[in-house]
Parts: structure tokens; sequence; C-alpha cells
């Protein structure tokens, strides 16, 4: 056993993983409140959609498209001016958490748009023909429709998020990445680096596991019988 | 009632321009079953979806009850489309609510009370024959229930006028009929004006008052059922409504007489030989029995002799079976 190890007892480790956990929690749940109505706006505004408005479709898409396809190490390089500015730091957890939301919003939009477009056209359709207006589409058709699909992508996210919160030692926050990459690595504690990494598979299985289980239990397309059969 | 005017719609398709609909102009009066029939890629999906807008006419106009849809505002155009029910072929609920919460979702649109609404819901259900469904969702459901909650969600706003796409086309034949029963009763006891679009003949056959025929973007027909049917002037109705009717037509030589059944009771056929003495060969048959009459088409040959031909027509009209020589 390392001597870092042992320093680091218990106590260490759990404040590591929870770092990773709130880290990752508070991002993915605000990065979900702003790509989702990006993600609606996108559904809705395309060309096939309730409510087609090329341009603003053409626009969000476009910028979703360039946040997209920045790596997230040099997406936070790029974000430390924007960190400054919003929460008037760059560096520990806050300044993780604003980078890390920026990198998961747009993420979450395409999957938001993509589950919405799952949804059935001729159920669309037939809300229209009711006289549903855009509104009433889609809080009470789409939103509802596609709810088994959104919480997989919420699932799938949060794993992302997961995986992007390893960088965090770049500017000094938290969490088990740090752990691993800006301590046990330097001192060349192997132990160490291997129970931050049991640690974080652990933590990915219980979100993928109760995510699907919710997504599962939600959706009422599949008859009540067929639920206990285990997919994957 | 609905007034189609000169109604076109045109695709802008990577092929360039496709003409789905061209001028038509048709009129479903009130308590009518008015059936569109044709082929697929006639039209006729388009053009039912023109009628409550859900697809905009390039050109034309729909008017229902003198009021013009394509020049009212979007929100009155949603308060009329309330006014009009609609069901699809593939039913279209909302796979995550209740059978219950399906019928209720047109009531929530237009801000119904809650326990009045729960009231309608029960009505309904009732009306289609599912109240003990109320708690299913449509995946528990066969093809045939899910068409009546369909149904009575259509029918919970109270509307003037119910739209059919292809409703029964997924359908098997047992559950066809009682489909249609069910819609023939909503006319017949609650008023409800229904246009049918279908490709099966039996559906306008056994349900519909008035027919057109859409062939290639345009109506070539239209009319009475009774009267189409008896003597579709058009070839496309020909086509569709006495299939075998015209090879059995153009592969003979020699003068035939196509008849047409509407209630007969009477052998006709074998009269003409056990009365007249005058053997007729039938070239084509298709004919029903309901209550014990008549229904249908026949083609016979006619005998060469002037005066035997007069003979067998003069047979055929006492006994009120209509022909047409061909």
């Amino acid at each position: 056993m390392s001597k870092l190890f042992i320093q680091l007892g218990f106590e260490g480790f759990a404040l590591a993983a929870w770092e990773t956990v709130y880290m990752t929690a508070i991002s993915t749940a605000i990065a979900y409140l702003i790509g989702l109505p990006v993600g609606i706006l996108l559904c809705v505004t395309d060309k096939d959609g309730v409510r087609p408005v090329v341009w603003l479709n053409k626009l969000l898409g476009a910028a979703v498209n360039i946040l997209r396809s920045i790596p997230f190490i040099i997406l936070m390089v790029a974000l430390i001016p924007f960190s400054r500015a919003l929460i008037g730091t760059s560096i520990g957890n806050g300044a993780m958490i604003v980078m890390l939301v920026v990198a998961a919003a747009p993420y979450i939009a395409r999957m938001a748009e993509s589950a919405l477009k799952e949804v059935d056209r001729g159920v669309v359709e037939a809300a229209r023909s009711m006289g549903a207006g855009v509104f009433a589409i889609v809080w009470k058709v789409y939103l509802p429709e596609a709810k088994p699909s959104l919480i997989v992508g919420a699932v799938i996210s949060t794993v992302t998020v997961l995986g992007y919160s390893a960088m965090a030692g770049t500017i000094a926050a938290g969490g088990l990445g740090t752990l691993a990459v800006t301590q046990a690595r330097p001192s060349n504690a192997q132990d160490v680096i291997w129970l931050c990494v049991a640690i974080t598979v652990l933590i990915v299985q219980v979100v993928q596991e109760l995510g699907m289980w919710i997504a599962r239990r939600t959706d009422r397309r599949i008859p009540p019988r067929a639920k206990k059969i285990r997919t994957k | 009632m609905i007034e189609l005017k000169k109604l076109s719609k045109v695709y802008a398709t990577a092929r360039g321009p496709l003409e789905a609909l061209h001028e038509i102009d048709l009129t479903v009066k009130d308590g009518a079953i008015y059936g569109v029939i044709g082929l697929s890629g006639a039209g006729k999906s388009t053009l039912v979806r023109c009628i409550n807008l859900l697809e905009r006419p390039t050109s034309g106009q729909v008017i229902i009850d003198g009021e013009d849809l394509t020049a009212v505002r979007k929100k009155r155009l949603l308060e009329i489309r309330r006014g009009i029910g609609m069901i699809f072929q593939s039913f279209n609920l909302l796979e995550q609510r209740t059978v219950e919460g399906n019928v209720r979702f047109p009531l929530e649109l237009s801000h119904t009370k809650r326990a009045q609404a729960q009231e309608r819901v029960r009505e309904l259900l009732d009306l289609v024959g599912l109240s003990d469904k109320a708690k299913a969702y449509p995946s528990q459901l066969s093809g045939g229930q899910k068409q009546r909650v369909a149904i009575a969600r259509a029918l919970a706003t109270n509307p003037k006028y119910l739209l059919c796409d292809e409703a029964t086309s997924a359908l098997d034949p047992n559950t066809t009929a009682s489909i249609l029963e069910l819609l023939k009763r909503i006319n017949r006891d609650m008023g409800v004006t229904i246009v049918v679009i279908t490709h099966e003949m039996k559906v306008v056959e056994s349900i519909c008052t008035d027919v057109a025929v859409l062939d290639r973007s345009r109506i070539a027909e239209e009319g009475k059922v009774a009267d189409v049917f008896s003597f579709p002037q058009s070839e496309i109705a020909r086509e569709l409504i006495i299939p075998g009717l015209i090879r059995s037509i153009e592969g003979n030589g020699g003068k035939k007489l196509r008849l047409v059944f509407d209630g007969v009771t009477e052998p006709v056929i074998a009269g003409l030989a056990l009365r007249l003495g005058i053997a007729v060969n039938i070239l084509y048959a298709d004919a029903k029995n309901i209550d014990g009459k008549a229904y249908g088409h026949m083609v016979i040959t006619l005998p060469d002799d002037e005066g035997q031909a007069e003979l067998v027509k003069r047979h055929l009209a006492e006994r009120n079976v209509l022909y047409r020589e061909v």
C-alpha cells in the first residue's frame, strides 16, 4: 500500500468521490435546463416541425455543432474568461461546473432533439387535428411521449459529464480524476489510481442501471409483463 | 356543410413540383357519409388533410359552414379544428396515456372542467363499448379497440364533422365491419357528418351515402353511392367497383347486357329460361344476398335475334332489373 493511499484514508477517497458526484450532478442538471429547451426549439422549428422557422433552426444547429466539436480540454481553456466574468473565478469546483455546463448543454440539446423526433408523427398530427397549438403539442404530446427516451438521454449525458469531470484537475478543481492525475500519478501510487478507477466504474454502473430502470418503468409502450425481461 | 372549391395542392419535391390535387370541387352535405375512394397515390390523404388544413392547399378554398378556413387567423383555425374530429389508419393514440387519458386529451385542449371532462369520458367509452378498458394503455389493446378509443377521442368535443383517413385499412374484416357499424351509428344517432377516405370498395358500399372517385389528383366521378355503383361512368370507377367486369366485356364478341340487381327477389335469369325459353350466357356475376334480395352486377350475352333480345329486355324491366347494353 502506498504512502498516499494510507494518507488519504477513507475520508480522502470519500471526499474525492463526493466532489465528482456533485460536480457531475449539478452540471448535468443545469445543462439539462438549458439543453432541453434548445432541443425542443430544434425539433419544433425544423422544416418538418410543427412551427418551422428555418433561420432560427439553422442558427441554433450551427451553435450546437460548433460547441460540440471543440474538444473539452480546449473548451476549458477558451472558457476561462467566460467563467471569470460569470462567477468571478476560473479555478475550482465552481468554475468546473460552468465549463461542464457549457460542454454538456449542446450535447443534451441534440439528445433531446432526437428523443422528441422519435415521437410518432401521426400522434402529433392527431393532436394538431384536435386543435392543439404549438405549446400544447410540446407540453402534452412531445414531452410526455418522449419521456422514456429523454430519461435515457439524461443517463448517457450524465455519464459523459462524469468523464469530462476527470479533467477538473487542470483548473484545480477536485474529484476522483484530480486525485488520480495530479496526486497519485506523480508519486506513482498505482493503488490509488486503481481505486479511483474502481469507484468511477461503480458510480457509472449505479447511474446507468438506476436511470435505465426508471426509463423502463415510465415507459407505457411496454406491457407490464414484458418489463421483467432484462434487455441490454 | 363542407365545400371545397377549386382546391389544388402542389408539393415541391427534389424532382420538381408534384401536383397532389388538381382543382377539386366537392360538397359534403350535412348528415352525409361521404366516401372518397381511389387507388393509392390518387391524392385521397392530401384531400382529407386539406379539409381541416393539416395541409394548407396551394390554391382554392375550404369552406365549412360558410367560413373559409384558408382565410381565418391561426387562433380561429384551432377553434374550428375542435369542431372536426379525425381518425387515422394507424390510430395515433398517445402511447404514454391511458385510454381515458387519450379521450380526455381534446377536452384538456378546450379547457373543460375536470369533473365534467371525466363524465364525458365515461359517456364516450360507454358509446364505443370500452368502459372496462379505461385504465389500460394503448399497447395493451387490439387494433379494433385502439380505433374505438380514437373514435371516442375524436368525438369528445361534440364535433359536427368526423374525418376518417383509411380508418379501417389496418383492421381485419370482422373488426372493420364493427367499426363501420359504429360509424354508421354515430352518423345516425348523433347527426355527425362523416367523410371517409378509403381504397376499399366495401367500406363505401356498406356505409356511404355519397361517393367521389379520385383518380390522379382529379375527381373522376361523383354522386350518390347507388347511382355511381350501378352505372359507373369513368373508367377508374368501373375498375374499382367491378374489377372483373371490364375483362368480361372486352373478351367476348356479340351483344352483351350489363344488369344491376338492386334488391331483386325473383330468380330472374332462371325465369328467362323457363318462361321465355331463352338461354343466356353469364359472362360475369358478382351478387350478394342481403335479406333474401339480390344486389350486384351481372353481364350476360344477348341473343342475336332482335325479337328475342327485346323479350329479354322486357323481362328484365318488368322485374326491376336495371340494364344497359355494353
